[in-house]
């Protein structure tokens, strides 16, 4: 999560207009669905990985990377859908006797995993471009523009930014109970780890008092309220999109 | 010269506790003027911080702010905070966003100010607290120095006419501290009024040009250091001999 967070905040697409780029994502991934051949699956994953590289600055490989860890995922998904289990001999396809059960695929569940398979890749993959291009607090901004309730706003701004609060707390708690040997054994460690949960906790509690305080302090007067970033909203973007699109209606219509 | 901020006798208990945190404390600042606070922890100075903008209210005794006595409805507090800024200690505590340029904005915001005053005062708050280039960096991938620098750009952008920094100090490093204490000397010089809570006693002797001495909820003293430094009896309570 922190490594795909710090890629976002560097990535060049971020002073992109993130309502562009989550609605470029949404698109890729309705026309995956809608489309439905491994073609236009497989063009978009391409797509979406040229993008977050040459155009979000990514390492080539790291779009590969992530990838390649969702995909282990996708094919224990799609494990169940190619091969089928039976007690009697399937009449098509390829199949191996196992004692009283036949274990076979046939072209027409090979298929079926083919599409499903690279109907997610698509969407999995336009799904990493904007996780990579675009970090949370610009998501958020979006949201705000498509006026969702302010108090969601305010909720997911406080979430994120004391995640990592919280982690470093968790962090430095659990140095100091490891330098006292607080996890030599399974019940020490199973008693330090109940009592780290709750000093967690009991930090959280004090430091939302503390944040209200220097909240009340500027002002705050029950919403959080920011000023939108400014974005860079070039005029070939839609084309951009535009492009993109009739790609995946010329791979539907060849393929 | 006119104090800006004065308290008079203020007394102050937190629900629960046994002891008052204020008891008869009294302070009188003047406009323009770099003080600092000492005494030990638990003396109360971060609880007489709190009396000044209206986060906490007197049980009895009076805060003045620019002549007038606070009073606590919803308006006149929100124009007390916008007057009195506070740094508080841990930044973490004050930076809620997870972007700086719009935790910066955030005060001016409840200010009611427009757009294109709020985008200025931003940009000239990080140009004095020198991190404009971290401005579109997450805060979760800050130093404490930054942190520090960046909380107190989102007080600074209110244009605070007196500001209150909870012992920021003691965490920085030497040159952090001294690019810290050169920011509080420019807003001095244009006018504002800082007021320090330190245990770093060659800040209160070098830097500031009042000193006040608190121990158990009172000031005992408000001098020019050199005044308060002499005087052995009183600084021997809040600090050894050898670390004046």
């Amino acid at each position: 999560m922190q490594i795909i967070d710090r890629y976002a905040y560097s990535s060049r697409a971020r002073v992109v207009d993130p309502m562009y780029k989550a609605g470029l994502a949404l698109l890729v991934i309705v026309l995956c669905l809608v489309l439905d051949r491994p073609m236009v699956g497989l063009l978009a994953a391409a797509w979406m990985w040229g993008l977050a590289t040459y155009w979000g600055g990514l390492p080539v490989l790291l779009f590969g990377r992530v990838l390649l860890a969702e995909a282990a995922f996708l094919l224990l998904t799609v494990a169940g859908v190619a091969v089928s289990v039976s007690t009697i001999p399937p009449a098509i396809g390829w199949s191996w006797n196992l004692g009283p059960l036949w274990v076979g695929c046939s072209p027409a569940s090979l298929e079926t995993a083919l599409r499903l398979a690279t109907r997610a890749l698509g969407g999995t993959a336009a799904m990493n471009f904007l996780a990579l291009t675009t970090p949370l607090v610009d998501l958020i901004d979006a949201l705000r523009r498509l006026k969702t309730p302010a108090l969601l706003i305010d909720l997911m701004t406080l979430v994120y930014r004391f995640l990592f609060t919280l982690l470093e707390s968790l962090t430095r708690i659990h140095t100091a109970q490891e330098s006292r040997l607080g996890y030599v054994n399974l019940s020490r460690g199973m008693s330090s780890a109940g009592v780290l949960a709750g000093q967690l906790f009991v930090d959280a509690c004090h430091r939302s008092r503390r944040l209200q305080i220097a909240l009340e302090s500027r002002g705050y007067s029950g919403e959080l309220r920011v000023l939108p970033a400014e974005y860079r909203r070039d005029r070939w973007l839609p084309w951009l999109g535009a492009g993109i699109v009739a790609s995946l209606f010329l791979a539907r219509v060849i393929a | 010269m006119n104090p800006i901020l004065e308290l008079d006798n203020v007394h102050y208990r937190y629900p629960g506790q046994p002891d008052p945190a204020l008891r008869g404390a009294s302070l009188s600042v003047p406009a323009g003027s770099k003080v600092a606070i000492v005494g030990r922890n638990g003396s109360g100075k971060s609880t007489l911080f709190l009396h000044c903008n209206g986060i906490l209210r007197p049980h009895s005794g009076t805060v003045r702010v620019g002549g007038r006595p606070v009073t606590y409805d919803r308006c006149s507090l929100l124009d007390l905070r916008r007057r009195v800024g506070i740094v508080f200690q841990d930044p973490e505590d004050q930076l809620f966003s997870a972007s700086v340029a719009q935790d910066i904005s955030f005060g001016p915001l409840n200010l009611g100010l427009d757009g294109e005053e709020i985008r200025r005062r931003v940009q000239v708050a990080a140009e004095m607290c020198e991190i404009t280039e971290l401005l579109n960096r997450p805060t979760h991938a800050m130093s404490g120095g930054q942190k520090t620098r960046a909380a107190l750009a989102g007080v600074l952008a209110m244009d605070p006419e007196v500001l209150l920094v909870d012992e920021i100090t003691g965490s920085l490093d030497p040159w952090m501290r001294r690019q810290i204490l050169a920011i509080f000397d420019r807003l001095v010089s244009s006018g504002t009024t800082v007021i320090m809570a330190t245990h770093d006693m060659r800040i209160a002797r070098g830097w500031a040009d009042m000193v006040a001495v608190m121990d158990a909820g009172r000031v005992l003293a408000t001098d020019r250091p050199d005044a308060i430094f002499a005087d052995r009896n009183l600084v021997e309570l809040i600090t050894p001999e050898d670390e004046w």
